[in-house]
């Protein structure tokens, strides 16, 4: 538990790395599917670290879910945004609420210990 | 073992490509900030757009109205020369302008005072009005163009009238010799009044001294001057 705890740490920190040395910025365009793609990240994290502490954590279901999360997430804004919906608003409000939710789970799991 | 390690590459994986995402959403964010947003420079764009078009569409009209207005103004020049070109030719019509041109000129005179000893009673040697008269009649039949009786043109109101003892012409008095100027083809207009039997033999009859003359260049004052 530990010992992946500092590994999430130190891959956290060579991917901020990462993304602050490479010479690739964002266009402008894509820095909204960036930012909902990132939220579902966020959330498919607080989800994987929620089922560590449940003792239910399934690896191909956290990677699977990580990717299929930002990349559908993304990909909806995209389309909501080619068809005149402000998709993103969903993505945001779902994952925004489901973060929230596991957060609070994580919480009451370290009170407990 | 081998579990485990997959786990935790899992994880690392994730948790980078989580770092990367984040950090690369904030870089773009910040940099964001300097610059206007996506929304507004899509706003300024269609309206650039729209008033590029509008701008079009103007300059089509600027040059439709400028096309229409010369055309006008051509159609108003061309009206006032149609129109200047009629006056003028009313004018000379009219008798208002200096004419000059082919014609002849025909001279009545009295006879000398020493022809009292001939047969001819005094009384008829004086020339009549009718006698002017009828020679602006035989000219204008001839087809004279303009004609002036010492220096009075002859124009449509004009009278010639015994006035007194004296002959009025456009109400100034005229007096003998009478100088009767006349436009037109000279041969014709001589030949009407050498006519046998003609005004010439009539008035050489009458004792009036009658000279007509050729002339290829007359100039016959307009009406009035």
């Amino acid at each position: 538990m530990r010992i992946g705890i500092l590994l999430a740490v130190v891959g956290l920190g060579i991917g901020t790395l990462i993304g602050l040395y490479i010479p690739v910025v964002i266009p402008q365009n894509y820095a909204k599917y960036m930012s909902i793609a990132a939220l579902a990240a966020l959330d498919s994290v607080f989800g994987g670290i929620r089922a560590a502490f449940e003792d239910k954590f399934d690896q191909d279901i956290f990677v699977t879910g990580f990717f299929s999360n930002a990349l559908l997430a993304a990909g909806l804004t995209y389309i909501g945004d080619r068809l005149g919906i402000d998709l993103y608003l969903a993505a945001v409000v779902a994952f925004g609420v489901r973060l929230f939710q596991n957060l609070a789970i994580i919480r009451r799991h370290i009170l407990k210990n | 073992m081998p579990q485990k390690t997959g786990m935790y590459a899992s994880i690392m994986l994730v948790a980078a490509v989580l770092g990367l995402m984040l950090t690369m959403q904030f870089r773009v964010t910040n940099s964001a900030t300097n610059g206007i947003s996506i929304d507004r420079a899509q706003e300024l764009n269609a309206e650039l757009k729209h008033i590029n078009e509008e701008k079009e569409s103007l300059s089509k009209e600027i040059s439709d109205l400028t096309f229409k207005l010369n055309q006008i103004n051509q159609g108003q020049a061309e009206a006032k020369n149609a129109l200047q070109s009629e006056l003028n030719k009313v004018r000379m019509n009219a008798g208002l302008v200096t004419v000059s041109g082919p014609g002849i000129e025909l001279v009545l005179d009295k006879p000398d005072t020493d022809t009292e000893n001939s047969q001819i009673p005094p009384e008829l040697m004086i020339i009549r009005d009718e006698d002017l008269l009828s020679a602006v009649n035989e000219l204008w039949g001839a087809g004279a163009e303009a004609i002036s009786i010492n220096g009075e043109r002859i124009i449509a109101t004009t009278e010639i009238r015994l006035a007194g003892s004296f002959i009025n012409i456009n109400l100034n008095r005229v007096i003998p010799p009478y100088q009767i100027l006349a436009i037109g083809n000279p041969d014709i207009l001589m030949d009407s009044l050498e006519l046998p039997g003609g005004l010439k033999e009539y008035w050489r009859d009458l004792g009036i001294k009658v000279t007509v003359e050729k002339h290829d260049d007359l100039t016959l004052p307009a009406y009035g001057k």
